[in-house]
């Protein structure tokens, strides 16, 4: 902003007395408030058709108000449905959703949070080299190794094996990005220096300092461990071929194949699969992400500029 | 210590590439005198002018729609915190939990008028009937917004955040000076910001590129056939798991990893994102009041 004539200081005292700031237009902060609330509401509306339309029954999703509640009962009975669908395989996915999340998340934080330590404090050559292996890793999309992967996989006999979802997954360049961070940050190397006068070997300084002070680190990592996995598909799609070995997200696309819920293609079947059933399924798949982004909002910011916030 | 990061790094970061990069010269049925005309004969394939097509456009309407909408969102969160700011951010993030196999079945259901919850929009656009909106043309449009959803409030979070990292004298001065709030945003906070942009719009361009999930399950399991081979991924796919074609599948994936590389080399090394000195600077602990 360049303004003609500099104010000379008793100007600048006066408006600062009279008028502190600049007051705004009521009419633009109408405007601006009105498409916050608005965005704010195209933000809810389809998650919350997702929650409400497994309450009702098929033909009620038509004929009832699209954001009307049908019963409680009604998940109930949609959950019911589900179990006729290959003998109940439905259960068979949840519980490798939450065994496969619970192994990656495990397997990537504690890698990172070692990873990050190391390059932060232990004396190692090739310091650099890994550091911008680590964020060139972080910053290609996971999904474009996909192919060359299986590829891999193929050689080394792992396709249709869990561990191959698993381990890949596991890989958490991010992660260790963001502890390398947080362990610069937080605890000086003065402290590391005066250890290791001491006699501490590397893993007695990350077990008796580094490991205290990582409180807050390991739930950013586990937070963005399972946000980032839980809903995958390709990988897994492209590597886990038996039902048996499904995640939920898959489950969900087989079931949009093989029932005529959403499917035009599909001839009537004798299973009760219908549209409540799906958006059921596709519940147990959201809202435990959207749970995890609302009690961590603070932790998504901070962790998605760390590096990047100058204080 | 850093053995077992190293071992997953290396063993699916470096050795996939590799793999994948040995794999190109293969003889195939396509390739039946083997060598690195695979680049040559996946990029004449008759399916990938079409997935160009269809990508370009995609990428067209996706990247400068989020850029842009997340953009202004985060400014207009930033004019004025109240203590209903925190609600509205939670409400942008909602849709980021709607993504894949999930978004697939949620945007059927908007876009399906007999159980749409936008009903009455689409029966005044004089839309009464799914098949008048799923057609193979329209995809790029139904796709980069559903792309657009599943990214928009992660990123609008992102740069509220980074608006909040402008020093508040800075602002201030800018006030005390007459700047009105519109001023302020576009003259003084958005070049602040500008190498968040930058950082965004490179991993918009990467992340859109390698689009599949959405049209994949669309093509295979809802409207069968709409969307077959219809990105680059996808082709990709099709050449691995129903042409038996590796060499050519490698051949693409590698094609689709430059851009995404160079993307990446431009945040590392041209802006101070990831500088070794900014992020001594930086306070992961306690940030500005969130």
């Amino acid at each position: 902003m360049s303004t003609s004539v500099a104010p000379t200081e008793n100007t600048v005292k006066k408006v600062k007395k009279t008028k502190p700031m600049r007051q705004e237009s009521r009419i633009g902060m109408f405007f601006v408030n009105s498409w916050l609330i608005f965005f704010a509401i195209i933000s809810i509306v389809p998650m919350l058709w997702l929650v409400l339309a497994a309450s009702k029954t098929d033909p009620e999703l038509s004929s009832r108000n699209p954001l009307a509640f049908g019963s409680l009962k009604g998940y109930w009975n949609a959950w019911q449905n589900l179990q006729f669908f290959d003998n109940g395989v439905i259960g068979r996915w949840v519980l490798n959703s939450v065994l496969f999340n619970a192994a990656i998340v495990v397997i990537a934080t504690i890698t990172a949070s070692l990873a990050g330590f190391v390059i932060s404090a232990a004396k190692i050559r090739f310091k650099r080299t890994f550091l911008i292996s680590t964020l060139i890793m972080m910053l290609i999309p996971p999904v474009a190794l996909v192919i060359p992967l299986f590829v891999m996989m193929d050689k080394v006999k792992l396709v249709d094996n869990p561990w191959s979802v698993i381990l890949i997954s596991s890989l958490y360049p991010f992660g260790a990005f963001l502890s390398y961070i947080y362990y610069s940050t937080t605890i000086p190397p003065e402290l590391y220096e005066s250890a290791r006068l001491d006699g501490c070997s590397d893993w007695q300084l990350y077990s008796r300092i580094a490991l205290p002070l990582s409180g807050a680190l390991l739930g950013l990592l586990a937070f963005f461990a399972f946000i980032g996995n839980w809903a995958n598909y390709f990988m897994p799609y492209v590597m886990l071929y038996s039902g048996q070995n499904y995640t939920l997200p898959l489950g969900l696309g087989f079931l949009f194949y093989s029932t005529p819920a959403i499917n035009p293609g599909v001839g009537a079947t004798s299973v009760p699969i219908y549209k409540p059933e799906i958006a059921l399924a596709g519940i147990l798949i959201a809202l435990p992400i959207m749970i995890m982004f609302l009690v961590s909002q603070k932790r998504l910011i901070r962790g998605m500029l760390a590096g990047s916030i100058k204080e | 210590m850093l053995a077992p990061y190293l071992f997953l790094l290396i063993a699916f970061g470096l050795v996939p590439l590799i793999m994948a990069i040995r794999e190109v010269p293969d003889v195939s049925l396509t390739n039946p005198d083997g060598g690195w005309d695979a680049f040559k004969i996946v990029v004449s394939d008759f399916r990938f002018p079409e997935a160009l097509k269809h990508v370009l456009g995609f990428m067209a309407i996706y990247v400068p729609l989020t850029l842009v909408l997340v953009i202004v969102m985060a400014l207009m969160l930033d004019v004025k915190t109240t203590r209903w700011s925190k609600y509205l951010r939670m409400a942008y993030i909602v849709p980021a939990s709607i993504s894949g196999a999930v978004a697939v079945l949620v945007w059927w259901a908007i876009l399906e008028p007999t159980i749409s919850p936008i009903k009455s929009i689409l029966n005044r656009f004089g839309i009464e009937s799914a098949t008048q909106i799923w057609q193979t043309k329209n995809l790029v449009y139904i796709i980069a917004i559903m792309a657009f959803f599943t990214i928009a409030g992660n990123w609008i979070l992102i740069q509220y955040g980074s608006l909040q990292s402008i020093s508040s004298e800075i602002i201030e001065a800018a006030r005390v000076d007459g700047c009105s709030a519109f001023q302020l945003a576009v003259r003084i906070k958005l070049p602040l910001i500008r190498k968040y942009v930058i950082y965004m719009a490179v991993l918009l361009f990467a992340g859109g590129l390698q689009i599949f999930v959405e049209p994949q399950l669309l093509t295979t399991s809802v409207y069968t056939g709409i969307a077959n081979a219809w990105s680059f991924d996808q082709l990709s796919y099709e050449l691995a798991f129903k042409n038996g074609d590796f060499g050519g599948a490698s051949a693409l994936s590698i094609i689709l990893l430059i851009p995404s590389m160079i993307g990446a080399l431009v945040v590392i090394f041209k802006t101070d994102m990831f500088d070794d000195k900014t992020i001594r600077n930086t306070k992961t602990t306690e940030k500005a009041d969130i």
